[in-house]
């Protein structure tokens, strides 16, 4: 800003115009020359929030999967560099909700958690005074556990159902996760990638002489079923 | 008599010639000096809770190099789309404003700019900030029309909030901050 004074007056500076912190030169001019003075603005009190979760989506009962990182500004988005406390507040369905509190060091707090064993959305909320940002992640089944099939033998052809899908923790599987079927008899080894339908992955192979068929979903392997004659 | 008062915000600068990287001799220390950049010295041992990646390291000291140079030629020329490469978030909006303000007044500033010691503190798990801080040497002339009215040559520190984009790290936040800041 630049403004034409008369000496001996008061000069103004309007809070407007200084919103940013950090040092200020005013600066005098005259016909003879320039002289200057130096001060500084400083942060206001803490108004604004930047809270970033990462990541979206978690499986369950992962630990320090979460990571949740607040920024402290004022209400002109100068970082506030005086240590203040931010409370993270956790909550999410069927388990306890719990808070942490932080003291910012230059203007952030962080903190790393893990998610509860239970599927469905985890409410994250960073709050500073009356100032709070709510974040949402989803938390996922995780990887199957117990994974079993049954088989239905036919003339030429078997037909395989798993049993429900699972994680450890209880929560099924979403739908459209991919289980691999694998046949191996005369006719070679064949493998079929099916969706979970209704918490099940189904299939039907036809059958030549002996099989052996094993069931795997993500990194996790399932029973093994023989058909046709024992095992060799 | 009338005196004519400006007041400016103290920000960096810049000057330099030819590109050439100095040294990267391990994750805690990188360097970036060319004939066309400012020096900037990146520290990075007290950095957490993630460490640095070296190829990160590189490319911080690197491009925020880069930033100071378009910083300086901005306020130098009053043009703000030198900001379009390196700056984003409320950086680009401050510097952008307050280009605007020095066109309005028919100011400009130029930096000298002595080299940058910048230390990484803060790189978030997640790898989507990174916090700085810089102690720079820097020549502030302010200009009015063709006149110098104003030389500092002196310390500044600067808070820094860069992250990450598709190709290179943008200066999200650039805060000069007191001496006793840090």
């Amino acid at each position: 800003m630049k403004r034409t004074i008369q000496l001996g007056q008061d000069l103004p500076i309007l809070g407007s115009d200084v919103v940013a912190s950090g040092p200020y030169h005013a600066i005098a001019c005259d016909s003879k020359g320039c002289t200057s003075t130096a001060f500084q603005v400083l942060p206001s009190s803490p108004a604004r929030l930047s809270f970033l979760v990462h990541p979206s989506r978690v499986p369950v009962s992962a630990a320090n999967a979460i990571n949740a990182t607040a920024l402290v500004f004022d209400r002109f988005h100068n970082t506030v560099l005086a240590p203040t406390t931010v409370e993270f507040h956790f909550s999410s369905e069927g388990a306890t909700a719990y808070t942490r509190s932080l003291t910012t060091l230059r203007g952030i707090a962080w903190l790393r958690v893990g998610s509860t064993s239970k599927q469905g959305p985890l409410r994250v909320v960073a709050s500073v005074g009356e100032t709070a940002e709510p974040r949402v992640i989803q938390q996922v089944a995780s990887e199957a556990c117990g994974l079993r099939m049954q088989a239905i033998s036919l003339p030429r052809s078997v037909t395989l159902q798993t049993d429900p899908i699972r994680d450890c923790s209880g929560n099924p599987l979403p739908d459209g996760t991919v289980v691999s079927f694998t046949k191996i008899d005369d006719a070679g080894r064949s493998t079929v990638d099916i969706p979970i339908k209704k918490g099940v992955a189904t299939t039907q192979f036809s059958v030549s002489g002996r099989a052996r068929i094993s069931l795997a979903c993500g990194v996790v392997l399932g029973n093994e079923i023989s058909i046709g004659g024992p095992r060799r | 008599m009338t005196q004519r008062p400006h007041i400016l915000r103290c920000l960096g600068l810049l000057v330099l010639a030819c590109l050439t990287l100095v040294s990267y001799s391990d994750f805690s220390a990188s360097s970036v000096h060319a004939s066309s950049l400012p020096r900037v010295t990146l520290n990075a041992e007290s950095i957490g809770p993630r460490p640095i990646e070296h190829r990160t390291g590189e490319t911080v000291t690197r491009d925020y190099a880069q930033a100071w140079q378009d910083l300086a030629e901005s306020l130098d020329a009053n043009r703000t789309d030198l900001l379009d490469d390196y700056f984003t978030g409320e950086a680009r909006s401050r510097l952008t404003q307050r280009i605007s303000e020095q066109q309005k007044i028919g100011l400009r500033t130029r930096y000298v700019d002595h080299g940058h010691q910048v230390k990484a503190v803060f790189y978030s798990p997640d790898g989507g900030e990174m916090q700085l801080e810089d102690q720079a040497q820097i020549e502030v002339q302010v200009l009015d029309g063709q006149n110098t009215i104003h030389i500092t040559n002196s310390s500044h520190k600067y808070l820094v909030l860069m992250t990450p984009g598709a190709d290179r790290w943008y200066v999200r936040s650039l805060e000069p901050v007191p001496d006793d800041a840090f």
